[in-house]
């Protein structure tokens, strides 16, 4: 742990070793949340034969919003 | 398509059906996390599996058996394990993902798994790594909460400390089950 880290990670880590305390029924069903996603879930399914193509789908194809475009580097 | 919340239940059976049909595979991404208990929250289960036809085949009767609906070319992409399979026709949001980011490969990300009741789950660090390797927006996002996580995962379950002699019997200390 870093000696000089803000409160915010402090409580974080103590929220973590809460979380790991709990059964496993709770973090899985407190760990799941189901919301639409547009155009992502607007398919039963989809199959790339490389991630580099599944990227490049997300990428053109996604809102920016839901986070699935490359980051800075 | 409106379905219900991943269950406690589902996540046994989908664990239960793959054991039975003796699938090769680990949970990963963030869904392993909370599996461990990362205090956050997703919205599908990430797999990786073995890539081979046998383990496509078992794979297929198993997603089956607890209602997804794998029509011919998801079928054929499983069997023949391209690199990602996303299916979102059963009772709950599932992502396999054959040749995951920043992993050498399943062996070894298998040797490096735990067992946490019954649920195998790829490594922390192999799940982080994953994360950066793919370098996506939401999962850069999650690499300081994922980095702190490990941190306070290991410290709770620090492996046993192991001799010389049992390093030289090649002695392993039991994992979690």
């Amino acid at each position: 742990m870093m000696k000089n880290e803000d409160k915010g990670w402090t409580e974080f880590r103590e929220q973590c070793r809460r979380q790991m305390q709990r059964p496993m029924e709770q973090r899985i069903k407190y760990g799941f949340c189901r919301m639409y996603k547009p155009v992502l879930d607007d398919a039963p399914s989809r199959v790339f034969d490389t991630m580099a193509e599944y990227r490049a789908w997300c990428a053109a194809n996604l809102p920016d919003y839901l986070g699935f475009k490359p980051g800075p580097k | 398509m409106n379905r219900p919340q991943f269950q406690p239940e589902q996540a046994r059976e989908i664990a239960r059906a793959f054991a039975a049909e003796a699938v090769e595979y680990v949970f990963i991404g963030k869904s392993a996390a909370i599996l461990m208990g990362f205090p956050a929250i997703t919205q599908d289960v990430d797999v990786f599996p073995e890539k081979s036809p046998v383990n496509g085949a078992r794979i297929v009767t198993a997603l089956r058996r607890v209602g997804f609906e794998i029509d011919a070319e998801t079928e054929d992409g499983i069997r023949r394990g391209k690199d990602f399979v996303q299916i979102k026709n059963g009772p709950f949001d599932l992502d396999l993902v054959f040749a995951p980011d920043g992993i050498e490969s399943f062996a070894a990300a298998k040797s490096r798994s735990l067992n946490l009741e019954g649920f195998p789950v790829a490594s922390l660090r192999d799940i982080i790594a994953s994360k950066r390797a793919s370098g996506r927006e939401k999962d850069l996002l999650d690499l300081p909460l994922l980095e702190r996580f490990r941190e306070e995962f290991e410290r709770m379950n620090t492996p046993a400390l192991r001799s010389a002699s049992d390093i030289a019997a090649g002695r392993f200390p039991k994992k979690e089950s």
